[in-house]
């Protein structure tokens, strides 16, 4: 008896606890239950009959289920494996399961991904009508593998978060059925500017293309839509496909990151269907005037690196970062300076044709100047130096990490009609 | 396993540089107050001008009028670059040896375009204080890049105008301590006789 009593004792502070976690559950379907009511019941099962709380919370539950005719949660076969699992497990719209719960779900296998480490056995993301959210089965779990296009009840899996991202973790403790559903998804798409780490689906239209920066990469830039832009990337992969520069895309399902404070959307997982039509995009692209206040060093003609998906500037000697001394380099121009409009200063990055056009000199006549003249890629250097140094000009393009590339700009000129309207300013009140 | 919270925080800390202030001779000419942001080594300094802004760095477009190169041991240029308004003193020195070259190399007189930081300093200790600007940069300039800037110049001197009779920031109410003599409308008057020398 005096065991019992400690044992009493020891859950005496869970039964409010308990009794208000199943009537949170209950009021959720619209059920109005007696908490005082259910803390009574639970007390009798664990003092009287000496019942686990665990298994009071779910007889419990079950009684009420019964009561109010929801069909009950775990029924079944479940019930053999002493119900330890479905305490606290709710059954949630994923849009709702937040971190740290445990939950129970419907939703159907919209991506599947290869496991990215030996401990994992499958990785996806699962979808319902209420939005998506990545999974991983543990291969301990010994889970049935599930099928791309399938639906799934999923009980007791624990929603945690790693690097702000929720996902869904399937363990030995849960269990998966698979249900005979036959719905179309529609995803709803959100507007760049409101995407979130985790699962996202967007209509953007492809308004950059970038050099691939790594040779697993397939294809990596810029999506926008008339709220912002977002960087996309695509690893190469058995059956994808680029996306096409210029054209509109619904995407369905992306894995949206976050590295250091910056999204940017993993298109492997996702759905991509092209479609007609166009997206003004706005917000990213930045029109910015002002004054060339320094050109810096590494400015004029470069030399970059030749391996394919490399293309990283070369030192003097040649040198890449990675693939070492590299003779058969290829030339290219860019200017990396500031551009001060007397309130802030922004750091830019024109690139070749840009240079081009607002130098006056072509790669070809820098490569010229850079290979006969004594002064060799420093004299190139100085000479757009002082084709642009203290002029003003207009930047057209990207604030990427703080610094705008630029893919357009032209000098500023004078206008009368400011001019006028400045006097007039001046000259108003005096 | 659990750093991004931490690389967050670098990012956050990201440079900043202090903008090239746009301001006309007869207004730096009259800046007789400098001071440090913070007390670190490093902070940056800047003079105050009359109108309310600080100023660590300007943008200056005029005329290359005259240029004189001094000292043996420690070579250094001297300039004088005039705008509507009046004259801005410049100097570089062999801490700036590429801003040096460039001045040595320019014939006079030019239109030339000046990025420098603006210091006070005294000849001796009964002299009133003068400015002068280091140079980081200097380029020669067609006669179209001294009329923007005599816009953009007068532009952004009304703007801090304006926001001095209305505005109650620390620069603001600093400069009405440090320059009480000084009304800033006067600038106004200023700026309206540089904007009518540009002929149309």
């Amino acid at each position: 008896m005096i065991r019992s009593d400690a044992y009493v004792e020891m859950y005496e502070m869970d039964f409010s606890e308990a009794a208000d976690r199943i009537s949170r559950k209950f009021s959720k379907s619209g059920q109005t239950v007696d908490s005082k009511k259910i803390e009574g019941k639970l007390r009798r099962l664990i003092e009287e009959f000496g019942v686990q709380p665990s298994e009071a919370e779910r007889s419990v539950t079950n009684e009420l289920n019964k009561e109010f005719n929801i069909p009950a949660m775990g029924a079944g076969g479940s019930a053999g494996s002493g119900g330890a699992g479905s305490s606290g497990t709710a059954e949630k719209k994923i849009a709702d399961a937040a971190p740290g719960e445990w939950v129970t779900i419907e939703g159907k296998i919209v991506a599947l991904a290869a496991p990215a480490s030996p401990a994992i056995a499958q990785g996806g993301v699962i979808a319902d009508d209420s939005g998506a959210i990545r999974f991983v089965a543990w291969a301990k779990a010994n889970a049935p593998a599930m099928a791309q296009g399938s639906w799934y009840r999923i009980e007791s899996a624990v929603v945690d978060e790693f690097k702000g991202i929720a996902s869904l973790k399937i363990h030995s403790g849960t269990t998966i059925k698979e249900i005979e559903e036959d719905r179309a998804l529609m995803p709803s798409t959100v507007p760049i500017g409101e995407l979130r780490p985790g699962i996202g689906s967007i209509r953007a239209k492809v308004v950059q293309e970038w050099d691939a920066s790594h040779e697993r990469m397939l294809q990596s830039g810029l999506l926008g839509d008339e709220t912002g832009t977002i960087k996309f990337v695509i690893w190469k992969e058995p059956g994808k496909e680029s996306l096409a520069p210029g054209s509109v895309y619904n995407i369905f399902y992306a894995q949206v990151d976050e590295y250091n404070g910056r999204l940017s959307l993993n298109l492997n997982s996702a759905m991509v269907m092209q479609e007609e039509g166009d997206i003004a995009v706005s917000g990213g692209e930045a029109a910015l005037s002002g004054a060339i206040v320094h050109v810096a060093p590494g400015s004029g003609i470069i030399k970059r690196c030749p391996v394919e998906g490399c293309n990283r500037a070369l030192s003097r000697q040649n040198y890449c970062p990675v693939h070492e001394i590299q003779p058969k380099f290829t030339y290219d121009l860019r200017i990396k300076g500031w551009l001060d409009d007397g309130e802030k200063t922004h750091s830019v990055l024109l690139q070749r044709d840009v240079v081009e056009s607002l130098t006056g000199i072509s790669l070809t006549a820098a490569q010229e100047i850079a290979e006969n003249n004594p002064l060799g890629m420093d004299e190139v250097f100085l000479q757009m130096r002082d084709k642009v140094l203290g002029r003003y000009i207009t930047c057209h393009g990207r604030d990427i990490e703080n610094r705008v590339i630029v893919n357009k700009c032209e000098p500023v000129t004078f206008e009368s009609e400011k001019h006028t309207a400045l006097l007039n300013r001046a000259g108003g009140a005096s | 396993m659990s750093t991004p919270a931490r690389e967050m925080g670098k990012k956050d800390a990201s440079f900043e540089r202090e903008p090239a202030r746009r301001v006309f001779a007869s207004e730096l000419r009259e800046c007789r107050y400098q001071f440090k942001d913070g007390e670190d080594e490093k902070s940056p300094t800047f003079v105050l001008l009359p109108t309310g802004e600080r100023c660590n760095r300007v943008f200056i477009v005029g005329t290359l009028t005259e240029k004189q190169r001094q000292g043996d041991q420690n070579m250094f240029y001297r300039g004088r670059v005039v705008d509507p308004t009046g004259t801005f003193f410049i100097m570089a020195g062999s801490y700036q040896p590429e801003a040096m070259q460039q001045l040595a190399k320019i014939e006079t007189p030019a239109f030339v375009a000046v990025i420098g930081k603006p210091s006070l300093y005294r000849k001796d200790e009964a002299s009133a204080p003068m400015i002068s600007i280091r140079v980081e940069s200097i380029n020669v300039v067609d006669k179209e890049t001294r009329d923007l800037w005599v816009l953009d110049t007068a532009e952004r001197t009304l703007d801090r105008i304006e926001a001095f009779a209305t505005g109650t920031g620390t620069d603001v109410v600093k400069a009405k301590e440090q320059y009480p003599t000084i009304d800033p409308v006067t600038f106004r008057k200023i700026a309206y006789d540089a904007l009518a020398q540009i002929k149309i």
